[in-house]
């Protein structure tokens, strides 16, 4: 699965991760209490300038932003549907810049950088005894190395229709598919728990047993 | 603490969701629009991991979007999703995804016949995944994008046909799954 993620040497990509999301959050609160419209376009410009600083070709850029394009625009036209354009013109650029930037924080972060983050901030869960904060990085390395195992089980259930001159059913191609892939759990767990890779869970678990 | 089992099928359908959002849209047959079979995948979980792992799962593919993997449906992926004015309708997974599985788990009694499992399955995936996640949507719709409850509300009621279907089609695979590889708690209530 291709991330995302830019490969670059750009100023954005040198800051630590956490600045980064420490701003988007700020900015996101920030962007919502005023009612300033140069404000407001001047915090727009200044998106903008940060997403070009990343140095990606036009259209690569453009390719990035289309989806926020489309929802920009799809809100755009409701929005002035029911708003005098003053404040449609406003809930846009906010929404505009808020998406911009995120994008460029997207696009100039690692995968392993914000998986870090994301365990440091599950630490507190971790000593309330919800979560191992390491479980955040085993579950997301597991989604990555099953994906590719699911299509390529889709296509075979898929093949197997065609083969036998059947239609495609939502339901004869699901439900094979959900309890081929689950009944890998056992497998799985074993594996990770034989391994002590939880070192605390799996005496947890023999617990529960 | 959560154990092994539990994680691994949670990540596992997980990966479930994420496949859906990369193969084409299904076709029904009956029904004259394709279906994302992605927001299926959320439905899916509820009435087959039941509540608590059913949210953990959600709870995954949502890191993975914010981690900046374009793992939704038309390869949509990283922090901008959540910034969007649609945020609300993918936030919202968690708690639809949560209830489903809780209704799930107390409607449905694999003793009773056919008919009453499939209609269990059939309105905790309607209490979840449409009444609930509507209800996220639209009122963070309604906020973000200050275009009032009203008028947030009669945009998204184009959606809800396709979402009745496919909370039967997910009915009907909760049932057969039920049936064939029965992993839905069952509450004491």
């Amino acid at each position: 699965m291709k991330s995302l993620y830019v490969e670059g040497h750009s100023r954005l990509h040198r800051l630590p991760a956490r600045l980064k999301l420490f701003v988007l959050a700020i900015l996101g609160v920030g962007i919502f209490l005023t009612d300033d419209l140069l404000v407001l376009v001047a915090f727009g410009a200044v998106a903008v300038l940060i997403f070009a600083s990343i140095g990606l070709p036009l259209r690569a850029a453009l390719a990035m932003l289309r989806p926020v394009f489309i929802t920009i625009l799809i809100v755009a036209i409701f929005s002035l549907a029911f708003n005098p354009w003053q404040e449609a013109l406003m809930t846009l650029l906010r929404l505009t810049t808020l998406m911009v930037f995120a994008a460029a924080v997207t696009a100039t972060t690692k995968v392993t950088d914000f998986i870090d983050e994301i365990t440091r901030l599950a630490y507190p869960l971790e000593k309330i005894g919800l979560l191992r904060a390491s479980d955040v990085g085993l579950a997301i390395g597991l989604v990555i190395r099953f994906v590719p195992d699911i299509l390529t089980r889709y296509e075979a259930i898929r093949d197997a229709h065609t083969a036998r001159g059947l239609r495609l059913r939502p339901l004869s191609l699901l439900v094979p598919l959900i309890i081929l892939t689950l009944k890998d759990a056992d497998n799985v767990a074993s594996a990770i728990d034989a391994r002590r890779i939880r070192r605390h869970a799996v005496t947890k678990n023999k617990e529960e047993n | 603490m959560l154990n092994t089992r539990d994680l691994v099928l949670a990540a596992l359908f997980a990966a479930i969701i994420v496949a859906l959002g990369l193969v084409p849209k299904i076709e029904l047959g009956f029904f004259p629009v394709p279906i994302t079979a992605q927001s299926l995948g959320v439905m899916l979980a509820g009435v087959i991991l039941g509540g608590k792992r059913a949210a953990i799962a959600v709870l995954i593919v949502l890191l993975l979007v914010l981690i900046g993997l374009p793992v939704l449906a038309g390869g949509r992926g990283g922090l901008a999703v959540f910034a969007g004015p649609t945020a609300g309708f993918l936030l919202g997974w968690l708690p639809a995804a949560y209830l489903t599985g809780l209704a799930s788990e107390s409607l449905v009694d694999p003793a009773t016949s056919d008919m009453k499992q499939l209609m269990s399955f059939f309105l905790a995936s309607v209490l979840g995944c449409i009444l609930v996640l509507y209800g996220c949507g639209i009122v963070y719709l309604s906020i973000a994008a200050k275009m009032g409850f009203v008028a947030a509300f009669k945009s998204s009621m184009i959606f809800i046909p396709v979402d009745v279907v496919k909370a039967f089609i997910a009915a009907l695979a909760g049932r057969a799954v039920l049936a064939g590889y029965p992993l839905l708690p069952r509450s004491k209530a």
